[in-house]
């Protein structure tokens, strides 16, 4: 696995962050916008030159976005131990996510579209393909590629399209994950909706004001059971749904349906029932919509509903990163027996009176849940089981 | 400017900024509710209402709630615009 | 792979209300754009909202959802663009106004996945619901997806499609990026032109899939998709593709090329034409479609036509017959000679 975020610059940095209630959510110090000064945010304090300079990247035309997912990547491939054969196996597949890409760069892109001359060395990397184009291109992979946005399901869908490339026989190995870093066009937009919050976001608060924007990049390498002997193994991918809540282009329905049935959907390949949940990371974005519908869902489907907690307070919502690293946060739940603070939380949902996880704790957890519920109703849910190995 | 005046300027940059298809200003009654029934505009809508009478009216809305106690109908947002409008 | 049950094109020819394609529809100003139907069956409430991709991809989506039989068990889109038109509308507001007061229509209906939701929220399903943006390969993988899909449900029905619409603003990237022709040219004179860039193009073509072959149109009988500019390994790709997927005594009826007129990609669909080796009618469809991300869907529903007509009009072909017994379509597609796919399509028997 690899991860980088407001938190950490690792996965040990942000286990670490997560398990001493670290926030990564205030003031922006580098990016540029008239809401610095007005909303926080969950920006990652590393300058694109100091991210070039540590990953030799510096060719041109690459964007943050690029740069934060290549160190992501960078972590999984080497704690993965893949080598320059495998990599380079026709049967290593490579899926990534993004919903920004390289419109991070609002004026270049400005320019680009609107003028008629003199383009930026930006050209070809707007797209959200553009990442792991470049992914593709700096290992060498040579099996199926491909780059999915689903708004904030992104990555989830991204996990799932590469566990069932292995399923069905077209990989190996899939390396999977997804990225998003600032940009002015979400800020705007989602400022635009009225959904940013000028607090730190508080999750499942009865007085919840809205989101926090944050900027992310977390890859995971998934293997098959065969191939797996002899290595280190974090958790097993049993269960992955993906729905969709059919309401509204940009809220979802007050039953939560679309959840109600990508959390259903993902325990009935998983196999397990839903009192085998020890844990959910959920989408909890801190708006007033999805934490209620979110909450909805869960009613409807647990009839104890089990522990759960968003990490968006400690990262912000990192919208095409956020399905793979709360999955990478999952799994250090799993691997390490524990579960972290659902940061800001001080009272629940009257009409619902679900209160998440309020301290850092060591428990045994078998199976845990990770949701992600995005614009268009697209919802995912992916199941992560302990293993023996 | 007249009421009257204003009220047709109003439907016609309603008509306009949330691109109606098939809606003619002149169709939209005064009293006719905006929202649910009527015209039958929704939540993206207000928003994107509240937007127009910043720019062409000069009035800051920052409450999304707050805006639709105001964009009832065209009365309703006729009266608001004369006590409050900048522009 | 999958069988295609039903298929629809909305593009630059006559390929949605009426099936014309000898009367073969021409560039204006370097761009093929597309031929817009009445749009029955969206609500205008909804309809006011969509920008061009949205409108024409939800309209060739809407009559396979109306006359589709059986629940449909997924919405898989293909698309590197999304909205790209409401996308840069947003970001000039956000110039224009320096980040002051937006409105929010824009950036809701930028996102990519706006197609793919638009067409759930229609039909109010709530199955599968994706939307794969890979660029080149961005319908290829979509494909796959379904094929994955019906793979572990045969019975199962998918909605599959691949949109792309040519934006004033994608059309300018592009073409500071020189992916377009400098000089201005007629579509029918694209393959000798001899100069880098092809024609702006855009289409949406909807497919309903499924695993069984009962009353299907066509059938998907293998694909591939490859990263490359070595076309040395291209055309040995397709050579292993060609013995792994024909078994003895088949043979590729038509080469289905996405030839585009650009200088710079010639010697990828050479190298493929010579690995044929003049056994196959070699055709074209690219003055048709124009040169776009997701041209290869529209390429998959002219395989479809061309199997069901036993024919193609005259200008698409490049050499060999226009009429003979068609069983084997090998689509080759290459965006921006990077990104490669091989689709084979077969005739139901």
């Amino acid at each position: 696995m690899g991860a980088i975020s407001a938190i950490g610059s690792s996965v040990t940095e942000n286990r670490m962050a997560l398990m001493q209630e670290k926030c990564g959510i205030g003031p922006l110090e580098m990016f540029v916008t008239k809401y610095a000064s007005l909303l926080p945010f969950g920006e990652i304090k590393i300058t694109n030159n100091l991210l070039r300079e540590k990953l030799r990247a510096h060719e041109p035309g690459l964007t943050r976005t690029t740069l934060l997912a290549l160190h992501a990547c960078e972590e999984a491939i080497k704690d993965a131990a893949l080598t320059a054969t495998q990599l380079n196996s026709f049967d290593t597949a490579l899926t990534g996510a993004s919903t920004v890409g390289g419109m991070c760069l609002t004026d270049e892109l400005y320019h680009d579209a609107n003028k008629k001359e003199n383009g930026s060395a930006y050209l070809s990397s707007y797209d959200c393909a553009s990442v792991n184009l470049y992914l593709q291109q700096r290992y060498g992979i040579n099996g199926i590629v491909n780059t999915i946005n689903t708004a904030c399901s992104s990555s989830a869908n991204s996990i799932l399209y590469g566990a069932r490339l292995i399923k069905s026989g077209l990989a190996e190995r899939a390396i999977v994950g997804g990225v998003d870093s600032l940009a002015k066009f979400t800020i705007n937009g989602f400022n635009a909706l009225h959904i940013l919050s000028p607090d730190k976001c508080t999750p499942f608060d009865e007085q919840r004001r809205g989101l926090n924007l944050g900027e992310a990049a977390a890859f995971l390498v998934l293997e098959k059971e065969e191939a797996v002997a002899g290595k280190k193994i974090y958790a097993e991918l049993t269960g992955y749904c993906n729905t969709n809540d059919a309401y509204h282009a940009s809220s979802l329905s007050e039953e939560g349906d679309g959840p109600y049935l990508s959390m259903k959907g993902a325990l009935a390949v998983a196999g397990i029932s839903p009192a085998d949940i020890s844990f959910i990371n959920a989408h909890g974005t801190g708006t007033e919509n999805n934490d209620l519908a979110e909450s909805t869902a869960m009613l409807r489907l647990f009839e104890k509903v089990p522990l759960f907690a968003s990490t968006k307070a400690n990262t912000g919502h990192t919208l095409g990163a956020a399905g793979a690293i709360e999955a990478v946060y999952s799994i250090l739940n799993l691997v390490n027996q524990e579960v972290y603070t659902s940061l800001n939380f001080k009272q629940p949902i009257e009409a619902t009176r679900l209160q998440p996880v309020q301290s850092y704790t060591k428990m045994p957890l078998q199976h845990v849940m990770s949701n992600s519920f995005g614009f268009g109703g697209n919802c995912a849910s992916l199941i992560f089981s302990k293993t023996d190995y | 400017m007249e009421t009257v005046q204003l009220k047709q300027q109003l439907k016609k940059q309603i008509v306009e900024f949330l691109n109606l298809i098939n809606v003619k200003p002149e169709d939209i009654k005064d009293d006719e509710p905006l929202f649910g029934a009527g015209l039958g505009l929704d939540s993206i809508d207000s928003i994107e209402l509240i937007v127009l009478l910043n720019r062409e009216y000069g009035i800051t809305i920052q409450d999304p709630k707050e805006g639709r106690k105001v964009l009832v109908d065209i009365n309703t947002m006729a009266d608001y615009i004369e006590k409050h409008r900048t522009k | 792979m999958l069988y295609i049950h039903q298929t629809t094109c909305i593009s630059p020819q006559l390929s949605f209300s009426t099936i014309q394609l000898d009367q073969l529809q021409e560039s204006v100003n370097n761009r093929l754009q597309v031929i817009e139907p009445a749009y029955e069956g969206i609500p205008n409430g909804i309809l006011r909202r969509m920008g061009k991709a949205i409108r024409f991809g939800v309209g060739a989506a809407l009559p396979i959802i109306r006359g589709a039989v059986a629940s449909i068990d997924g919405i898989i889109i293909g698309t590197a663009n999304g909205g790209m038109e409401d996308c840069i509308k947003f970001l000039n507001q956000i110039i224009d106004y320096e980040e002051g007061m937006l409105t929010p229509t824009n950036f809701v209906q930028s996102t990519t996945n706006a197609i793919a939701a638009q067409i759930g929220l229609l039909s109010a399903n709530k199955a599968y619901n994706t939307t794969h943006v890979h660029r080149g390969l961005a319908f290829e993988n979509a494909l796959l997806d379904a094929v994955m899909l019906l793979k572990e449900n045969t019975d199962a029905h998918y909605l599959v499609g691949g949109v792309d619409e040519i934006s004033m603003y994608n059309y300018n990237i592009d073409y500071l990026d020189g992916w377009f022709k400098k000089e201005s040219i007629d579509s029918k004179d694209l393959y000798q032109s001899g100069t880098t860039g092809s024609l702006a193009g855009e289409g949406a073509a909807m497919f309903l899939v499924n695993g069984n072959s009962e009353n299907a149109k066509a059938k998907v009988a293998a694909l591939h998709l490859l990263h490359t500019e070595d076309e040395q390994l291209v055309a040995k790709q397709l050579t292993l593709f060609l013995e792994k997927h024909l078994r003895s005594g088949e043979k590729i009826d038509v080469l289905l090329s996405g030839e585009d007129g650009d200088s710079r990609s010639l010697h990828y669909y050479n190298a493929c034409e010579n690995v044929l080796d003049k056994q196959a009618t070699v055709a074209r469809f690219k003055h048709m479609m124009g040169e776009y991300a997701t041209a290869s869907a529209a390429a998959l529903w002219l395989a479809c036509i061309i199997l069901k007509e036993q024919s193609l009009p005259g200008h698409m072909i490049k050499y060999g017959s226009s009429s003979s017994n068609v069983n084997r379509i090998l689509i080759y597609n290459n965006h921006k000679g990077r990104q490669h796919s091989f689709i084979l399509v077969e005739k139901m028997k």
